[in-house]
């Protein structure tokens, strides 16, 4: 046996082995197209796979796959305009269907963007915002609220239930989109809001709302702080007359009653013999008489009663 | 030995071959096959070994099969791409981060990059608000099978579905609640549902945490919602200085009352106990007075004169048909007596 033989024998065989042989992943399911047409049923299992040399092998993916949509600028029923993002998850569930209608994923992509987008935009705008971004179990305690400034909004209604909320809008979405799928041999499994946000014309003016909010809020802070403070301090006014005055009150009381006092007990004294008082207290105003002092005296006054005699009667 | 001949005239690729070997032409061609069969051999070899690091684990397929996974270590597969390993890193604690980006470590300081991904930080609140909310996610592939095949894009779609929930959460919340008291809500209840739909796709990721970094107004706004703390610290504070002066006024105000009133007892015994003592002088005085009238009286007034004529600066004496006075003393040294006529 020539050894060159055995080399190309090996070589054919490859070949050969090449053709017939192939692997289908874990992640594919496969269909095996003869001529341009498929044969036979779907192929799922991963393995190893026979085929005809003449067949080729289609490949699609078996798992989840992601779909994102482009962000897009809707009017919401309120005729607010606001940027929603979608995205979505889907699977190829029939891989002939899926061949015939839109032959490979970019295919099946741009349906996707057309029928999802579609829906959602007509969901969006038959929509009220405060639908779009709360759910169903929304509820405010109006009594409870800590930011002052909601109560002055008049655009909100806090109160308001939404009909539907977030998820059951997302849920109508995927209902009415799934409706198309499975001519596509596509199955969605969910079409979920990424973000919404204003743009950005409304999102200043919602920007602006917000400062002259927060704005009126400290005003007031301070107004409350002013007011306080004054009332306080008239308070301590109050106060400070109040004691001043029985201070006064009570000490004219006991300057009175020390008066009256000091005249009772002179009385009482000086009263017993009141010329002889009024001699003795007059003799004592005499002391007052000092150098700065001019007296003019008769000279008949009694101190000069012994100056020329001895004997007075 | 007999050598064989060519088409092209007496020589041979093998002869020629052979005698560059300088050995037979066989064996020429057995050793070119051995050398191929030895390439194949180093090569299967170093293709049928792999190592798993003590984070991962090898998702292992056989003809494009999973057929097992294999556990950190050093192990054998088929050779030639029979076998193919994926490795998953089961063990690490992964996390995504949104609307900011940590950038490595400085310094022992963790960097943060500077943008602001406010694509994904920007969000409405239930009072139709604007928020900025930034938040990590924790997770760990629980399930590497799981993982690699039941969805094309488990990571990029986990980013997704974490977006998609944050929205919802804050979206059914006021604004200022996810400012203050929410967050803790709204971590618990993030992970929850997120858990909750990656488990509806089956994509063996477990989430640990949801973690809220920055929870701030948006930045057009701040400045706004600064100011309203500092008024709310200047309204306490202007009603902290008023009580401030009440608490150094009245006390103040209550001591000088209290001033006031004791002057006024002072003034009061002084009063009473003056007028005591002056009438008990004078009762005493009156006593002695009444024991012998005249004598005392007399008494009194010469004394008194006797104590203050020498200290009165002027006497003049008049006598009744004179018409100007007499000076008597003469007190003041500096001047010489006038005599008057």
């Amino acid at each position: 046996m020539k050894p060159m033989i055995l080399v190309i024998l090996l070589v054919v065989l490859a070949v050969i082995f090449n053709a017939c042989v192939f692997v289908l992943d874990e992640a594919d399911q496969a269909i095996i197209v003869q001529f341009g047409e498929p044969r036979g049923d779907i192929i799922s299992e991963p393995g190893l796979k026979l085929k005809l040399p003449w067949q080729q092998v289609r490949r699609f993916d078996k798992r989840l796959l992601n779909w994102d949509g482009d962000v897009t600028q809707i009017p919401t029923l309120g005729r607010e305009f606001i940027l929603v993002d979608t995205t979505a998850r889907w699977r190829i569930e029939d891989p002939l269907q899926f061949l015939r209608s839109v032959r490979d994923e970019r295919g099946a992509r741009t349906r996707l963007d057309d029928i999802i987008d579609s829906v959602v935009r007509d969901m969006v705008s038959s929509t009220e915002l405060e639908e779009i971004i709360r759910s169903q179990d929304w509820s405010v305690d109006i009594g409870d609220l800590e930011d002052p400034a909601l109560a002055d909004r008049d655009d909100l209604d806090l109160q308001q239930k939404p009909k539907l909320g977030r998820e059951l809008l997302e849920q109508e979405i995927l209902q009415r989109a799934r409706r198309l799928m499975p001519e596509l041999g596509i199955a969605l499994n969910d079409v979920r809001i990424k973000r919404v946000n204003y743009i950005d014309s409304v999102r200043r003016q919602v920007e602006n709302r917000m400062i002259a909010e927060r704005q009126s809020i400290a005003e007031r802070f301070r107004a409350e702080g002013q007011g306080r403070a004054q009332e306080i301090l008239g308070e301590m006014g109050r106060e400070l007359q109040t004691i001043q005055s029985e201070a006064a009150r009570q000490a004219e009381e006991i300057r009175g009653r020390a008066d009256a006092e000091a005249t009772r007990i002179y009385g009482q004294a000086f009263g017993a013999d009141p010329e002889f008082y009024s001699f003795f207290r007059t003799l004592e105003t005499y002391r007052t008489l000092g150098s700065n002092s001019t007296l003019m005296l008769r000279s008949d006054s009694d101190f000069f009663r012994y100056l020329e005699r001895s004997q007075v009667e | 030995m007999n050598k064989p001949t060519s088409i092209r005239g007496g020589r041979s690729m093998e002869g020629d071959f052979a005698q560059l070997l300088g050995g037979s032409p066989r064996k020429a061609g057995l050793l070119i096959f051995a050398a191929i069969i030895a390439l194949i051999v180093v090569w299967g070899l170093l293709t049928a070994f792999y190592t798993v690091q003590p984070e991962e684990r090898a998702v292992v397929k056989r003809f494009g099969a999973v057929i097992t996974i294999t556990d950190p270590g050093l192990h054998f597969r088929l050779p030639f791409g029979i076998d193919q390993i994926q490795l998953v890193a089961t063990e690490r604690v992964l996390k995504q981060e949104f609307g900011f980006r940590t950038e490595g470590v400085r310094a022992g300081r963790t960097g943060y990059s500077a943008k602001a991904f406010e694509d994904e930080s920007l969000m409405l609140t239930g009072d139709l608000n604007i928020i900025d909310l930034e938040w990590v996610v924790q997770y760990r592939i629980n399930d590497p099978i799981k993982f690699l095949y039941a969805m094309r894009e488990p990571t990029q779609t986990l980013r997704d579905i974490s977006e998609s929930v944050m929205r919802r959460v804050v979206g059914n919340r006021l604004g200022s609640d996810v400012l203050t008291v929410g967050r803790v809500e709204i971590q618990l209840l993030g992970r929850d549902e997120m858990q909750q739909i990656m488990d509806h796709y089956d994509a063996g990721i477990h989430i640990i945490t949801v973690e809220l970094q920055d929870v701030v107004p948006p930045p057009a706004v701040q400045p706004a919602f600064n100011e309203v703390n500092e008024a709310r610290q200047e309204r306490e504070r202007m009603i902290n200085e008023a009580q401030k002066r009440v608490n150094q006024e009245i006390p103040r105000a209550e001591g000088q009352a209290l001033r006031t009133i004791a002057e006024a007892q002072g003034y009061a015994t002084e009063r009473v106990n003056r007028a005591l003592g002056e009438s008990s002088r004078f009762s005493a005085v009156l006593a002695e007075y009444q024991q012998a009238p005249e004598v005392t009286r007399s008494r009194l007034y010469l004394e008194t004169l006797h104590e203050i004529l020498p200290n009165i600066g002027q006497i003049l004496v008049v006598q009744d048909d004179q018409l100007s006075p007499l000076p008597l003393l003469n007190l003041d040294r500096n001047r010489a007596p006038e005599v008057q006529p």
